[in-house]
């Protein structure tokens, strides 16, 4: 392991990072809400007619 | 203050406070640095919030004590805890909720203009079944274009121990008591298998942190400063679920199918817990250290009882699955914590003062020793007077179970050794332990050669 860094602030090394990291999270994440609104777009009736399939599993 | 009042040895690292041992309580001084930010925390409105659910230790702050008020400090009293313990006693899944209530915490916090400047698992215990979060001077003003201060922290403290136990080895959690302050990350990234780095999540988390470390990356702290609180929750987010998502590493332990062998049949069980529950029905006790617990079944009996348990095993698997079993029946008083007992956890840190001995720490007024003094006699070599003088200052009443060699659980242990255990016998047993117990109830448990002792310490 190289000891070269140890008198860095433990927190400061990871500032920058956490830019690009909730960049990259962030741009997943909208990419995410976009599929599940297009794909909710389609298979929305589908959705429908299931919800009462589950309720009847629950209550045999 | 009165000047004999000295800091407690695992806080020392903050400025703004400590805690200390003022008369069987313990206290946090607040000094002058944090007003500003307790203030905050209690004004704000997210004190209370975070107490209401149960997040937060609750705390009341002592005013007119002359022994304690000094000038220039605010005392408080927290709630006081039983069992103190420690991450690397914890299970998989009681790790994964105190990063869980952390990063819950940092975001209810932010919503009121706050943030937690340190995430440690230390910073959490576990109370009535649920984590909670005691360290009361970790909340600060937030700073909308910072990013986490903690969050390096967290990876260390939180995700590294996770990923090992996923990817490794479900004992890696132990490497935290070798380092305590965070698993560097560069040697997580040596441990973990090559095909942990195309999971997304893993690399930033992990690899592109330990690069960092590495010198790869150019430090740019000024470039930070185009943070938001926006980007702020879209890291806390996407921490929530990357390890809402993290599972142990499945594998098959010893002590999986402890009941299913042979002699240790249901019958064996019943009759055992028959006498257990007449034993433990003749004297009156508080809490319970339960040694070698397996998956709880005699600490279940006391659930929700009133009486503290603490349930300890060297086996992972056992303590996960209790957890799990305490969380879904929502049981408060039951502690599971993994211990090797033959190699208790040290104390470590700071002058070896800054975490405690589990010897030192759990303690209770009555100890189970149930089919146990046979693995620590026979398979760990340690004599039975060691055992006795070990069991002493754990509690007032001892509940031991003695195997005889002629058990077969015994013999398999002998099978692949030399037998040079001649003081192994019941009436060695009873000799031994005789000279610092007296024996209130005894009895053969039917169908086996095993018998059951409750014994109060002289």
């Amino acid at each position: 392991m190289k000891y070269i860094f140890l008198y860095l602030d433990p927190g400061s090394g990871s500032y920058i990072l956490q830019v690009i990291i909730a960049a990259i999270l962030g741009g997943l994440m909208f990419f995410k809400n976009f599929w599940i609104k297009v794909k909710s777009f389609f298979i929305k009736p589908k959705e429908k007619t299931a919800e009462p399939e589950e309720q009847d599993d629950t209550t045999a | 203050m009165n000047p004999e009042i000295s800091s407690h040895a695992a806080s020392y690292k903050d400025r703004d406070g400590f805690i200390f041992k003022h008369r069987d309580n313990f206290y946090r001084c607040i000094n002058a640095s944090y007003f500003d930010n307790y203030r905050l925390l209690m004004q704000s409105g997210l004190y209370t919030q975070l107490t209401k659910k149960k997040w937060l230790i609750p705390h009341e702050e002592i005013a007119g004590n002359a022994e304690l008020n000094a000038e220039g400090t605010i005392i408080i009293l927290p709630q006081q805890i039983q069992y103190i313990s420690y991450a690397y006693e914890w299970g998989f899944v009681m790790w994964q909720d105190a990063a869980l209530l952390t990063l819950n915490i940092a975001r209810e916090a932010i919503e009121k203009g706050m943030l937690l400047k340190d995430a440690t698992p230390f910073n959490i215990q576990f109370i009535n079944g649920k984590p909670v979060f005691i360290d009361t001077l970790s909340f600060e003003q937030y700073n909308a274009q910072q990013p986490w201060v903690a969050y390096r922290q967290f990876c260390e403290c939180f995700v590294a121990p996770l990923l090992l136990q996923q990817y490794c080895h479900a004992e890696m959690g132990k490497l935290f008591t070798v380092y305590p302050n965070g698993i560097p990350l560069e040697l997580v990234k040596s441990l973990l298998p090559s095909n942990a780095k195309w999971n997304l999540h893993n690399y930033l988390h992990v690899y592109l942190q330990a690069s960092v470390r590495n010198g790869k990356e150019k430090q740019n702290t000024a470039a930070a400063k185009n943070f938001s609180k926006q980007k702020m929750l879209v890291l806390l987010n996407g921490l929530s679920n990357y390890i809402a998502k993290l599972h142990p590493k499945k594998g098959k332990t010893t002590w999986d199918d402890y009941y299913d062998g042979t002699i240790l049949s249901n019958n064996y069980l019943q009759e055992k817990t028959k006498l257990v529950q007449s034993f433990t029905n003749s004297v009156s006790f508080n809490s319970i250290v339960d040694l070698g617990a397996n998956d709880g079944h005699f600490s279940l009996l006391f659930k929700n009882t009133g009486k503290q348990i603490v349930a300890v095993d060297a086996d992972v698997n056992c303590i996960n699955a209790l957890y799990e079993k305490i969380k879904k029946e929502k049981i408060t008083n039951i502690l599971p914590l993994i211990n090797t007992l033959n190699s208790p956890t040290p104390a470590i840190g700071w002058n070896n003062a800054e975490r405690t001995a589990f010897s030192e720490r759990i303690k209770g007024d009555m100890v189970f020793a149930l089919a146990l003094v046979h693995h620590l006699a026979i398979g760990c070599n340690v004599p039975l007077h060691l055992i006795a003088s070990w069991l002493l200052p754990m509690g007032k009443y001892v509940l031991i179970e003695f195997v005889p060699k002629a058990d077969e659980k015994v013999q398999l242990l002998l099978q692949n050794r030399e037998d040079v255990f001649d003081k192994y016998t019941l009436v060695d047993f009873e000799t031994v332990f005789l000279q610092h117990y007296k024996i209130l109830l005894q009895q053969k448990i039917s169908g086996t050669e095993r018998t059951l002792y409750l014994m109060e310490k002289i």
